[in-house]
């Protein structure tokens, strides 16, 4: 391959776009090309500023108390409106057509108070809130939306399938938010110790989720050459390698080189996956299966 | 049990908990993408409330072969080109200072990990919004969304050609903006 084919597929490549056969033909030509290398640690290192990100936006509880109260009402209009082309045949006998409109007008409004007034005393009513964290991965169709969220319930509410405004989500972070230090907090030194701990803990979330996807991959159906359906397996492989570069960088930054090692063994893994297309062949599948078996790549990632 | 298809079978039938269980699956990821098109934290909680009542309103209309999320980015996209044009119309521009930008830029390179994520947001944020609308889509459905070209198709009615030149330049419009603070 030429630089200028290389150069040209680069972008694709890491976005996982790429077909098999040209990740192949990318991944050979970055083994002797520093230019192209060069390029390829340049999206790299932007994929991990802009993983960095931070939009800071939360979905405060007004926004799904406006949905319901907006909701609540359509059925309502619906119900007005055939109450009132009743009030107008009946308007009509009795000749009071201008009372048909302003009735279902109040009728309206009044479902609409009646609901916001609902929503809100339900919401109000417990001044403490129990926050619950949690860090699951949803999986929705074959897209998986990161949802490491911190979750506000309000008490008594734990049952959430109970109620339509029983949660209100506080934040929800691509990212575990860092903590911020307390600006009058002496504490300087204990606040970067808990950074370390979180960078720690985010590691090793990582490293077993990693762990879990290549466990997964190699149960993968691959004995026939048939095309495996790898969707779920790609899609995490693309998030999971966000992570992994992000990560991996803030290791060497740290001089944790033992944890830069372990991610830098795992990203060829999460790169070749991600780059698979949604019905991969069996034989790339067979090829990326015997790689994590050959190189215990799942002993080293248990063993972190 | 509470597949995607699953709640929105549920939800087409008046199951509001369903719904509820959608928006807060996809809310985040809603909130985030409208905000990167409107940079205005209120202005997207509106859009995305608006976004989730536009959908609740269409659900019966959503075809199965369809994303669920793929979907809601596309109503959310509509909903905050309106909102664009809206404020287009009313002259009210939003409220970029391009001297900042030179100003960030001038102070030299800095590592990302140098970088006080107060900063970093500031200089990634002022650089997508100087992305004109058709990249800004692409980009941050590509790069924030980790969508697929073929569901940024899907979201925007792009044509696969245009939407990879469209992203091709955004990065290369972006590199220009924030390359200085990333540590290649």
């Amino acid at each position: 391959m030429k630089c200028d084919d290389c150069v040209n597929l680069l972008e694709a490549y890491v976005d996982g776009e790429v077909g098999e056969q040209q990740a192949e033909s990318v991944r050979t030509h970055l083994m002797t090309c520093s230019a192209c290398v060069s390029e390829f640690e340049l999206l790299t290192a932007e994929a991990e500023l802009y993983a960095r990100y931070d939009r800071e936006v939360q979905i405060s509880p007004a926004v799904w108390n406006g949905i319901t109260a907006r909701i609540a009402a359509e059925p309502a209009a619906v119900e007005t409106r055939e109450r009132r082309d009743l009030r107008g045949w009946l308007a009509g006998l009795f000749a009071v057509p201008r009372l048909g409109f302003a009735f279902s007008g109040a009728m309206a409004v009044l479902l609409v108070m009646v609901a916001v007034g609902y929503l809100y005393t339900r919401t109000d009513q417990s001044p403490q809130r129990l926050v619950a964290a949690s860090s699951e991965r949803v999986k929705a169709g074959s897209a998986t939306i990161n949802k490491s969220d911190q979750t506000t319930l309000t008490p008594g509410s734990e049952n959430v399938g109970n109620g339509p405004v029983q949660f209100v989500t506080v934040a929800n972070r691509d990212k575990q938010k860092r903590p911020r230090a307390i600006p009058d907090d002496p504490g300087v030194l204990s606040a970067d110790a808990a950074y370390t701990e979180i960078e720690d803990r985010d590691t090793a979330s990582h490293l077993e989720q990693a762990q879990k996807l290549l466990v997964s991959f190699r149960t993968l159906q691959s004995d026939d050459d048939q095309e495996v359906d790898v969707t779920y397996e790609r899609n995490e492989s693309r998030r999971l390698l966000s992570e992994n570069v992000v990560l991996r960088r803030d290791a060497e930054m740290a001089g944790k080189f033992p944890t830069k090692s372990v991610l830098g063994s795992l990203e060829p893994f999460l790169i070749d996956i991600a780059n698979l297309p949604d019905k991969a062949p069996a034989s790339d599948v067979r090829q990326i299966k015997d790689r994590v078996q050959r190189t215990e790549i799942v002993a080293e990632l248990r063993g972190y | 049990m509470n597949s995607s298809a699953d709640l929105v079978s549920r939800a087409c039938r008046g199951d509001q908990e369903a719904f509820r269980l959608i928006f807060e699956r996809y809310s985040r990821p809603v909130i985030s993408f409208i905000y990167d098109q409107v940079s205005d934290r209120e202005l997207a909680e509106e859009l995305t409330q608006e976004t989730f009542v536009r959908a609740y309103r269409s659900l019966k209309t959503l075809r199965s072969e369809t994303k669920l999320s793929t979907w809601l980015f596309g109503i959310a996209k509509n909903v905050s080109r309106e909102s664009l044009r809206a404020r287009i119309r009313q002259n009210l521009h939003i409220d970029l200072d391009d001297e900042q930008v030179l100003d960030l830029s001038d102070r030299g390179p800095v590592p990302v990990s140098q970088l006080l994520n107060k900063e970093l947001n500031e200089v990634v944020q002022r650089a997508l919004a100087l992305l004109d609308e058709d990249k800004r889509l692409v980009f941050t459905l590509k790069v924030f969304q980790q969508c697929s070209y073929e569901e940024i198709a899907e979201i925007t009615g792009f044509s696969i050609p245009k939407l990879k030149t469209d992203l091709h330049r955004a990065r290369t419009e972006m590199r220009q903006r924030v390359g200085q603070y990333v540590r290649a």
